[in-house]
């Protein structure tokens, strides 16, 4: 499956830069993700909880920068399963200044997605993950504005190391998702189920596999 | 005289039944069974490296977890290659439950047995197996490619390669005044029955018996390779086909994974277990058909008759080859249809991919193989500007030929020989039925008011009725009941109503008071199945047989009671009487009660068989020497070879002009199967049968992606054709009697499916005026043809 898109963020190009390689930002940006741990320089472990439609569960999976071209180009290379489906992708992202100020941000994605998901929500995908892509977008940029607001501090894995001493996240950081994102990403007149996203971490941040929760009617 | 039943429009006398809700399905069966789900690959082709099983062991209600590994002697040994041939070099077949491998998205790797069927899902959702993905094979030109293999050890990605030659076909298309070559390619499809697989295993460990049910075209196969693989005596094991919700193929292929698996299961817990497939689980780990690349080069000389016929073509097995070379076997030869190719070459290649296996499906390489043939037929006929259907005259096996002996090896091993068939006196039903010499008038007018028609025609030969045999077993009650039961199993034909029908016209019976018992062993333990169109001409003759047995039994003891001979003698409604003498009489009942002397008087008729009611001669023994007790009954019939059925569809489409949307404005079916028992049957099994038939020509295709995912693995995006898009479907028969069989019957139960697919491309083409060269097609593939050709013919 392949899935192209852009959007335009407000910040400038820069700052979206470093957000996307700040895995504290990432995990409060990413629909769905419960917790992200770097393993390497530019390598993450991630939790997602999406689905699509009635399809689904919670994803492990792997994501890997590579390729940067600072600032203008990146790599992100992910994989994923869970319950419901596989996920890989390979997701080229973009950036470049947008005319008016701010951040022009486009990406071509190739994913690759089996299991239930695949063969039952494949139609369904593409559009949701365009959806997703343009959340995790929007709470990007939000995200800078606030200059993190509402950040989550890095839990270290390591014990006894206080998470305020870590300077810069190291490996084995674990960052705290906002996961079930309540009322995140209501799709006006969907009966309130859950559909889908991805393991985006970039491009939703990844390709973005598969979905996060939407908001519940009431 | 009893009203003859044998050609009558009986009416289903199983439907009321079916239609009340009172049928008894697999999943209807086994309140008290623990109920077992399963972890399916959702890669292609992949090494498993690492199976956690940790996190669902937790999960409340779970029974048992399986593995590869945890599969014992034959259990845990690969599932049987069920139809060897010299040919097929490299089978391979896949494991109950993947052993370090997987091959196709939806291959079993893991079972989990729970209190329920949610339960069991839960803990499925669970279980985390670690896989390192491998190069997929997707596609028929990749398999032939063969950059990446299936089988690391089937070179080539080749299972089978077979070349038949009648004739020197080289010399013979050397010589030919023209030639003309096609490539076709015809795409995947699926059975699809309403109920997919399922089964229902109860071990009983007192006294250490297997009862399986299964959704099975074949009980007495799955018991024997049930048997086999839990290493338990035959007569431990017994298997019933309960009611079946549609087969059309893909239940003839057994055993399952899961047929095994879950009669283990329920052995190994001594506990019932059920497993019914989903709907999901049907689209990626059942069976599909159809996929194959084809080059057709034929020699005609200026009359259009074929002087050679080679054909080469390309055959999408899947993963395994449990099956064999069935399709491709029945492709090359069934490709001929009624026609004499001169001389004939034909060699196919059997190519494995990493997609779901290929097994037949209704029509079994035949929709193929009549589809490669039609298309040459109306290409000789537009290079030579003949009309369609007399390009197909002049090359027919006429009449006065039969029986017409191809000089080719058939699907069952024996020779491809026609038994029967007036391809003339059909074409000409055919013409009268669709209007076939005024349709120039008809398409003139559809120009006249912007409307675009075509016209096209098909005609196949279907062998039917394959041995090696089928039993039927007879049995008279006391109160005069009729008690039939042959082995092999019913999915909808009808079986209640069509071998009634023949056995209460050779026994003499009212119809109601014959009672017909199919797929379950322990009622007639040797039989074959329900495929290649066999169940009328297979079990119809052996009941036939079987009632003659019972029949002269009958006779026999009444003419003794009665005092005279049995050729005095005849049966109707039951009652046996001296002809000409109706008064001197005996019910079969009474006769039944007659030929079991008994000791015991179990109610007031038996009192008149026990051994002082004086009714016998005390001289002789109670049972003669060669003589049994009871009035019932069996025989088998086995033929030398199969009957083969023919029949020639013609329809009209309309495209139209702007969207490219097809439509089918009528559909005309002559269909010959010989005698028919029941016209209504007949024309039920023809209707479905162009149903299916339009399906797989208009809609119906399996889109997998390069990776090996099937993509419209739903009935959301898999489309199968409604009562909307099936046409009325107008039909007439000619009966020309097989001389191979008592009855004179042949098969019916593939026959509307077969060359629908060639029809509708013959009708688009002659819509167009452009070649229709690959089916299943969409109006987007025909929007998009017509825009090639127009670019075409501007340049």
């Amino acid at each position: 499956m392949k899935i192209s898109g852009s959007n335009t963020l407000t910040a400038p190009v820069d700052q979206v830069w470093g957000a996307m390689l700040d895995p504290a930002v990432l995990a409060r940006c990413l629909p769905g993700c419960e917790s992200l741990t770097t393993t390497g320089p530019d390598e993450y472990a991630m939790r997602v909880t999406a689905g699509v439609a009635a399809i689904k569960g919670t994803y492990d999976g792997q994501v890997a920068i590579t390729d940067k071209d600072e600032p203008q180009s990146l790599r992100m290379k992910a994989s994923g399963s869970g319950a419901p489906g596989t996920i890989d992708a390979v997701v080229d992202v973009r950036l470049a200044p947008h005319d008016g100020g701010g951040t022009v941000l486009s990406y071509d994605a190739d994913a690759t997605v089996g299991g239930t998901i695949g063969g039952v929500g494949q139609r369904m995908l593409a559009g949701v993950t365009r959806k997703m892509a343009g959340e995790f977008f929007t709470a990007l940029d939000n995200d800078i504005a606030t200059g993190g607001a509402v950040a989550v501090e890095p839990e270290l894995a390591m014990a006894g190391a206080p998470a305020a001493q870590a300077p810069t996240p190291g490996v084995g950081a674990v960052y705290a998702g906002r996961a079930p994102a309540p009322g995140g990403f209501d799709l006006g007149d969907a009966k309130g189920f859950v559909l889908g996203t991805v393991l985006g971490g970039a491009l939703v941040a990844i390709g973005v596999l598969l979905g996060s929760r939407l908001g519940r009617r009431r | 005289m009893t009203t003859r039943q044998f050609g009558a429009p009986v009416q289903r006398r199983e439907d009321p039944r079916l239609l009340t809700g009172g049928g008894r399905y697999l999943d209807d069966l086994g309140h008290t069974a623990y109920e077992a789900a399963f972890v399916r690959s959702p890669y292609a082709h992949a090494r498993i490296l690492e199976i956690d099983t940790d996190a669902a062991v937790d999960v409340d209600g779970v029974i048992a977890i399986y593995t590869h590994e945890d599969l014992p002697g034959a259990v845990g040994e690969p599932l049987p290659v069920l139809i060897p041939h010299p040919a097929l070099t490299a089978a391979r077949t896949g494991y109950p439950l993947a052993k370090g491998e997987v091959n196709h998205v939806g291959e079993a790797v893991v079972m989990v047995v729970a209190t329920n069927r949610y339960v069991a899902e839960d803990a499925v959702d669970r279980i985390v197996v670690r896989y390192e993905q491998l190069p997929p094979v997707v596609g028929i030109e990749n398999a032939r490619e063969a950059a990446h293999l299936v089988h690391e050890d089937a070179p080539g990605n080749v299972s089978a390669h077979l070349v038949q030659e009648v004739g020197d076909v080289t010399s013979a298309m050397a010589g030919a005044p023209h030639t003309l070559t096609l490539e076709l390619d015809i795409e995947r499809s699926a059975c699809m029955p309403m109920e997919g697989k399922g089964v229902y295993a109860r071990w009983n460990s007192d006294d250490e018996s297997l009862r399986v049910y299964s959704s099975t075209q074949t009980s007495t196969g799955v018991r024997a390779c049930v048997a086999a693989k839990l290493d338990l005596p035959l007569a431990k094991v017994e298997c019933i086909a309960p009611d079946v919700g549609g087969g059309f193929g893909v239940k003839i292929m057994h055993p399952w994974p899961e047929e095994v698996l879950v009669p283990w299961a329920s052995r190994n817990l001594d506990h019932d277990v059920k497993w019914t497939e989903d709907r999901r689980e049907h689209f990626i780990s059942s069976a599909h058909e159809r996929g194959q690349l084809q080059e057709v080069t034929v020699g005609f000389d200026d009359e259009g008759r074929m002087l050679a016929l080679d054909v080469r073509f390309w055959h999408d097995n899947g993963a395994y080859t449990p099956y064999g070379i069935i399709v491709p076997i029945i492709t090359a030869t069934q490709l001929l249809g009624p026609y004499k190719p001169g001389s004939y070459r034909v060699e196919f290649f059997s190519l494995y991919t990493n997609t779901v296996l290929v097994t037949p499906y209704r029509g079994a390489g035949r929709p193929q193989g009549c589809f490669a043939m039609e298309r040459t037929m109306d290409a000789i006929a537009a290079h030579l500007g003949i009309d369609r259907a007399e390009v197909r005259s002049r090359n027919f096996i006429q009449p006065d030929e039969m029986p017409y002996d191809h000089g080719l090896m058939f699907q069952d091993g024996r020779p491809l020989k026609y038994d029967s068939g007036d391809f003339p006196a059909s074409l000409a039903k055919l013409k009268e039925l669709v209007g076939w010499d005024d349709f120039a008038d008809y398409r003139a007018q559809a120009e006249a008011e912007g409307r675009k028609v075509g016209l096209g025609i098909g005609c196949y030969v279907e062998g039917t009725g394959v041995g090696p045999y089928e039993g039927g077993h007879i049995q008279i009650e006391t109160n005069g009941r009729v008690n039939v039961a042959t082995g092999l199993t019913t999915q909808g034909q009808g079986h209640q109503t069509s071998l009634a029908q023949i056995v209460a016209d050779e026994l003499g019976v009212p119809i109601e008071n014959v009672h017909v018992t199919t797929g379950d062993t322990r009622r007639m333990a040797y039989a074959v199945g329900t495929f290649a169109s066999r169940a009328a001409v297979m079990s119809g003759n052996a009941v036939a047989l079987a009632a003659k047995v019972v029949r002269a039994k009958a006779l026999r003891i009444a003419a003794d009671a009665l005092e005279v001979s049995p050729e005095d003698l005849e049966i109707e409604d039951g009652v046996i009487s001296v002809k000409g003498a109706p008064g001197s009489s005996i019910d079969l009942g009474t006769i039944a009660v007659m030929s079991n002397p008994l000791r015991y008087a179990f109610d007031e008729a038996a009192k008149k068989a026990t051994q002082f009611a004086g009714t016998f001669d005390v001289e002789k023994p109670p049972i003669g020497d060669d003589d049994e007790p009871g009035l019932e009954g069996q025989d088998f019939y086995s033929p030398t070879q199969a009957t083969f059925a023919n029949g020639m569809h013609a329809a009209i489409v309309e495209t139209d002009p702007v969207t490219a949307e097809i439509r089918i404005l009528r559909y005309c079916v002559v269909h010959d199967c010989g005698n028919m028992i029941n016209p209504l049957i007949v024309e039920g099994q023809v209707h479905g049968g162009v149903a299916q038939g339009v399906g797989g020509a208009l809609y119906e295709r399996m889109v997998y992606d390069e990776s090996g995912q099937l993509l419209n693995a739903s009935f959301m995006d898999f489309l199968m054709p409604y009562a909307s898009e099936v046409p009325f479907i107008e039909t007439d028969h000619l009966e020309t009697p097989s001389p191979l069989n008592p009855l004179g019957i042949k098969g019916a139960g593939e026959a509307g499916t077969i060359p629908v697919t060639a029809v509708i491309a013959s009708a688009i083409e002659d819509a167009e005026g452009f070649p229709i060269t690959s089916m299943p097609i969409s109006p987007p593939e025909l929007w998009a043809l017509r825009r090639a050709h127009a670019r075409k013919d501007a340049s």
